[in-house]
């Protein structure tokens, strides 16, 4: 293409007829409008083949005692792993939405300029930690300081790795609230935590919950954390300070047999399927509220 | 055009701001006001994030023996550790650097090509319901768990390889540095190409988010100009919007090459976990991240293994945030591409 382009005029008489430069330019960008979009088939080609070979592997054998009986020798099901994510997604969860949501509001409310931008620049440079660097802290100061693997251990590993993804929606949310909600509320002699806590939490609502669940998806498909921090049990987890297993971890552990050696694989791909299924869900859950949360306060204005 | 204009413009349009002439931010029309003392002395509350940060290193900078990164060993090529002998180990350090640099650096041109042409088509060409759906589809792509991608590249994608794909290659693209090598290496299936593909598509939906964002915020006046001026919506794409948005961007490789760099679970299943300098793009090699993931168990056996990991750990962690700060730097204060960037929200 010529560099000159940008400089280059029609005259008024040659709009009908289209010189060779100009033929060659629009040609160039109707190609693009087609061609570029195909790239979208580059990207939802190994989505579906994914969720298609997932569901292939796992679906056929897929019974209700899959998920009722515990992982055996080569077989078995997914009860104690299904039982383990959960505890530890929930006591994760609460941690990080304790963390995440004190910290944002501090952030977004009171902390001094320079310490909130701090705050927001660690905020995003933690969710950039690798989760398996997580995983050595957390075998270092929880395993080794307490002599075993626990579901405790592996929850507050899983929780600190998740603490950005609530604290930055957080932050983002209050930070969001329109302007005159708060012009509004301080003329009505309100403080500023009066403010915090009756209108600015309140609208902001829907998107820290969005934060929350975006957490706990990324939560539910963490590996690295737990390996070395939850230890393993192949019965279901009744003492926080006990070992526990994870569907995760049972995808990891199992994938390298081969097939034909008992289900394992199979039972691989079916933590897999009930993962993708979980986090799928929550994803959209998220979309769905972040899309609704957008027009709400696009309407404010 | 007038280039210094444009320059001026885009540290503007990479900041964030969807229309030059919006309302002022609250910032700047809220008066300046006195910040209590009580504030400052809160202000851990808010830092939270960064205790952890600074936890996490000092954790691992004592739980380690620093000394080992200063050791000749440490860094050398051949890798050589036996349980029984502990104290003649040596670590290698540089080969899982080349491994991880080689998987992830290819990733990152494959996930960035891909992703200017996804954000370039949403933002440009696709009508507006089309290039949001297809977006939401996408960031689907983002929430799938790396373990998934590791058991489908293991167990579907492997077979497929090593029979299929990698012999083809080889026999018609061998001429190509890389490309050739001997017939045994493509047997596997998994290797680097495989690594790389997969961490491909893990990063392009963060890779596509950030960049689709910087390019919605360019300000329309500079595009109505460029069109004004007769250029075409490729034109005024290239050489205005992209060149604006080109912050953002950067941004969202440096992002990218963060998160190709740190993950362990997926790269560990596909990339067969040799230790060797990989001959070519079809043979098996190891990552720093892999690697710290799969000798974790042989680590709570061996202390001296252990000590070695978490120099490694160490060393990655530093990595990372470095990687992370350029991506913060590059794309502005307003710190668009946060860890929500991929979700949409």
């Amino acid at each position: 293409m010529a560099t000159d382009t940008m400089t280059s005029r029609a005259a008024p008489e040659d709009l009908g007829h289209r010189s060779p430069r100009l033929a060659r330019r629009m040609f160039m960008d109707r190609l693009l409008r087609w061609l570029l979009p195909l790239s979208f088939l580059l990207v939802l080609l190994p989505l579906f083949d994914l969720l298609y070979y997932v569901g292939v592997r796992a679906l056929p054998t897929f019974t209700v005692a899959t998920v009722t009986t515990n992982p055996v020798g080569f077989g078995g099901g997914l009860l104690a792993p299904i039982v383990g994510t959960l505890v530890l997604i929930s006591v994760a969860t609460g941690f990080a939405a304790l963390v995440g949501i004190a910290a944002g509001m501090y952030t977004a409310e009171f902390a001094p300029r320079p310490i909130a931008r701090t705050a927001r620049l660690a905020g995003n440079l933690l969710a950039g930690i690798p989760a398996i660097v997580v995983g050595y802290f957390g075998y270092f100061l929880f395993v080794l300081a307490t002599g075993n693997f626990s579901t405790l251990a592996g929850a507050i590993t899983l929780g600190i790795f998740m603490v950005p993804y609530v604290y930055r929606v957080c932050d983002l949310a209050l930070a969001r609230v329109p302007h005159e909600q708060r012009e509004a509320a301080l003329a009505m002699g309100a403080r500023r935590g009066q403010y915090l806590l009756r209108i600015a939490l309140p609208i902001a609502f829907p998107s820290i919950l969005t934060g929350i669940f975006l957490a706990m998806a990324i939560g539910l498909g963490e590996t690295a954390p737990l390996v070395l921090t939850a230890g393993w049990s192949n019965t279901p987890v009744t003492n926080l300070l006990g070992p526990t297993s994870y569907l995760t971890g049972i995808v990891y552990q199992n994938y390298q047999f081969p097939t034909t050696l008992g289900n394992l694989v199979t039972l691989a791909f079916q933590a897999a399927l009930l993962l993708v299924v979980i986090v799928l869900a929550l994803n959209i859950v998220v979309q769905f509220i972040a899309e609704r949360y957008r027009k709400r306060l696009r309407g404010l204005f | 055009m007038d280039q210094p204009v444009l320059r001026g413009e885009g540290s503007v349009g990479a900041a964030g701001h969807a229309d030059p002439v919006a309302a002022p931010t609250p910032a700047s029309i809220a008066p300046a006001r006195r910040t209590p003392w009580w504030a400052w002395a809160l202000s851990p509350i808010a830092l939270l994030p960064l205790i952890f940060i600074v936890l996490i290193a000092l954790v691992l900078l004592f739980s380690g023996d620093l000394k080992l990164l200063f050791e000749p060993g440490f860094w050398s090529f051949n890798f050589y550790f036996n349980p029984l002998a502990p104290s003649q180990a040596v670590w290698a350090f540089p080969l899982y650097l080349v491994g991880t640099a080689l998987t992830a650096g290819i990733a990152l041109a494959l996930a960035t090509a891909l992703s200017l042409a996804l954000a370039i088509s949403t933002t440009v060409y696709l009508p507006a319901w089309l290039g949001r759906s297809l977006g939401t589809l996408t960031n689907l792509l983002a929430g799938i768990p790396s373990v998934v991608y590791g058991i489908w590249g293991y167990v579907v994608l492997a077979p497929y390889f090593g029979l299929t794909l990698q012999p083809a290659l080889r026999s018609y693209l061998g001429w190509i540095p890389f490309f050739g090598g001997p017939l045994s290496e493509t047997a596997s299936g998994t290797g680097v190409l495989l690594a790389s593909l997969i961490l491909t598509i893990m990063v392009v939906p963060l890779t596509t988010a950030i960049i689709r964002d910087s390019l919605v915020s360019v300000p329309h006046p500079l595009l109505e100009a460029s069109f004004a001026l007769g250029a075409t919506r490729w034109e005024t794409t290239r050489r205005v919007r992209l060149r604006v948005a080109r912050s953002g961007v950067r941004g969202a490789v440096f992002l990218g090459f963060g998160r190709a760099i740190g993950e362990s679970v997926a790269v560990a299943m596909v990339i067969g976990g040799q230790t060797q300098i990989p001959p070519s793009i079809y043979s098996g090699t190891s990552t720093v991240s892999a690697f710290l993931l799969y000798q974790q168990d042989s680590a709570f056996i061996y202390p001296a293994l252990l000590h070695a990991l978490v120099e490694f750990a160490v060393v990655l962690l530093l990595i990372t945030l470095v990687f992370n700060y350029l991506a913060q730097r590059a794309s502005g204060e307003r710190g668009a591409v946060g860890p929500t960037s991929a979700a949409g929200i």
